[in-house]
């Protein structure tokens, strides 16, 4: 399996990498469109803001490639933070600025009377609907993974949440349809039940149960 | 429900990492001698975050500090913030680059705003942590210190929380100098204070030797994460063993565990 994270500017690529060392898995690095298009499953990380995430995916014609690989290939996608908002129509962070739109729906920044922001730290996630086995467990509950965000994903459908947290109210922690997948934490910066997270992603990717 | 961060703090100056007593440094050992006899992979796996913090006093070895932080992030599998000696812009890109996740600014937020506003801006405001050093003058106030605990600012804790949280940090790293190694445990009053001057989350720093007064931190209500620098108190299992002992006074922490692992063949 050719894994690619991908580099658009943005983000911890560092501890994403690290992590794949970490387990043993081999997995490049790159902004090269060419390089994206082809791989068979995508790593897209990114640590920012909204309309820089897009502007550089299209300044270094990712877009394109990304559509390629995902959408026209069905390579599976995992995005991590703003790599997850980024899948969404829009973001109240970036008006006007279209998203990648894969999952329909509107990124929206936490409430006013949201206790302290950014929501930051370890909290739980809820799984929900049938793709429950992406998830490791601790002692036989679903443990918690490391947040560090302002803004949070509304999809349109109901059946694209993957799990809920709450921080104030509940909100959407992850998401999917079909092979794309995004989670708003930090697997690479929630120890081992995050690697286990990207491991068993990586399992369902080559098509392998999670058991 | 968002949980408490146990954290830790390593201290470095010069190639070494210190333990730190009233921000007086004692030479504990390099990085390799830290894997060997501290068992830092066992730290690593028992905290949610760390702390890596030039502590050294003369002109930094930027290059020595950057292969060091390089080293200790390789085992990290939780956030790291890093800073102490920040004047630069390059150096906070350097720093992101060598695997920080957070940038540690303290003189900078009163000598050079400039900066800090640049760094905000590029990095975002939850990438930056304003690190705060405080000691009680003599009529009890608590005052903020700047250059590794050197030169009184004048400015009052309230006062300065404030200031930070308006120049863009994301939290504070709040340390008490007088009680730092002490074993005193953290000093709740200035804690309270720092909370209630601003909304951002506070990490306390400075006095807590043991479990229990890392538990009395997060218990206090004011601290969103605790934090030792206490290499020889946690050393081996000693934070593993601290976590489960803070678990047994009803306080909720993340859980994990690296035994239950499993990869597959890709």
């Amino acid at each position: 399996m050719n894994v690619v994270i991908v580099d658009y500017g943005l983000g911890n690529l560092w501890s994403v990498r690290n992590a794949f060392e970490y387990m043993g898995v081999e997995a490049t690095v790159s902004s090269d469109p060419v390089v994206v298009s082809e791989c068979s499953c995508v790593i897209l990380p990114g640590v920012g803001n909204f309309s820089s995430g897009m502007e550089n995916l299209r300044t270094r014609g990712l877009v394109e490639a990304l559509n390629e690989a995902v959408l026209k290939k069905g390579a599976p996608l995992l995005g991590i933070c703003l790599g997850m908002q980024l899948l969404a129509d829009e973001s109240e962070e970036a008006p006007g600025v279209r998203g990648l739109g894969w999952i329909p729906g509107k990124v929206k920044r936490f409430s006013d009377q949201t206790p302290r922001l950014p929501h930051m730290g370890f909290n739980a996630v809820a799984p929900r609907g049938d793709r429950k086995d992406l998830f490791p467990k601790v002692d036989g509950k679903t443990p918690d993974f490391y947040f560090v965000h302002s803004y949070c994903f509304h999809p349109n459908d109901e059946r694209d949440v993957l799990a809920v947290t709450t921080y104030g109210s509940e909100f959407v922690s992850a998401i999917a349809k079909n092979k794309i997948i995004g989670v708003q934490f930090h697997p690479e910066k929630s120890q081992s039940s995050g690697l286990q997270l990207i491991a068993n992603f990586l399992n369902f990717s080559r098509g392998g149960s999670h058991d | 429900m968002i949980k408490a961060r146990m954290c830790f703090s390593l201290l470095y100056a010069d190639g070494n990492f210190h333990l730190s007593r009233n921000f007086k440094l004692q030479e504990v050992g390099n990085f390799d001698w830290l894997m060997e006899n501290y068992e830092f992979e066992s730290i690593a796996r028992s905290i949610d975050e760390l702390l890596i913090l030039n502590v050294g006093r003369g002109e930094l070895d930027w290059c020595e500090f950057l292969k060091n932080v390089k080293k200790v992030v390789k085992h990290c599998f939780m956030p790291v913030a890093v800073g102490g000696g920040i004047r630069k812009r390059d150096q906070a890109r350097l720093l992101f680059e060598s695997g920080a996740d957070k940038l540690v600014l303290n003189s900078a937020f009163f000598k050079d705003p400039q900066l800090v506003k640049c760094l905000v801006g590029l990095y975002g405001t939850q990438s930056i942590v304003a690190s705060l050093d405080f000691r009680r003058n003599g009529a009890g106030d608590a005052e903020i210190f700047i250059d590794g605990g050197r030169e009184c600012t004048k400015v009052q804790l309230a006062e300065a929380v404030s200031a930070v949280a308006c120049a863009g940090a994301g939290e504070i790293y709040l340390t008490s100098i007088d009680r730092d190694g002490t074993g005193m445990g953290y000093d709740l009053a200035a804690l309270e204070r720092a909370f209630k001057s601003c909304a951002l989350p506070i990490i306390a720093s400075g006095g807590a030797d043991t479990p229990d007064q890392l538990a009395e931190g997060i218990l206090s209500g004011y601290a969103s994460g605790v934090s030792t620098a206490h290499l020889f108190n946690f050393m081996g299992n000693g934070l593993k063993d601290a976590r489960n002992e803070i678990v047994k006074k009803t306080i909720i922490l993340p859980r994990w565990d690296f035994k239950d692992l499993k990869f597959f063949k890709i």
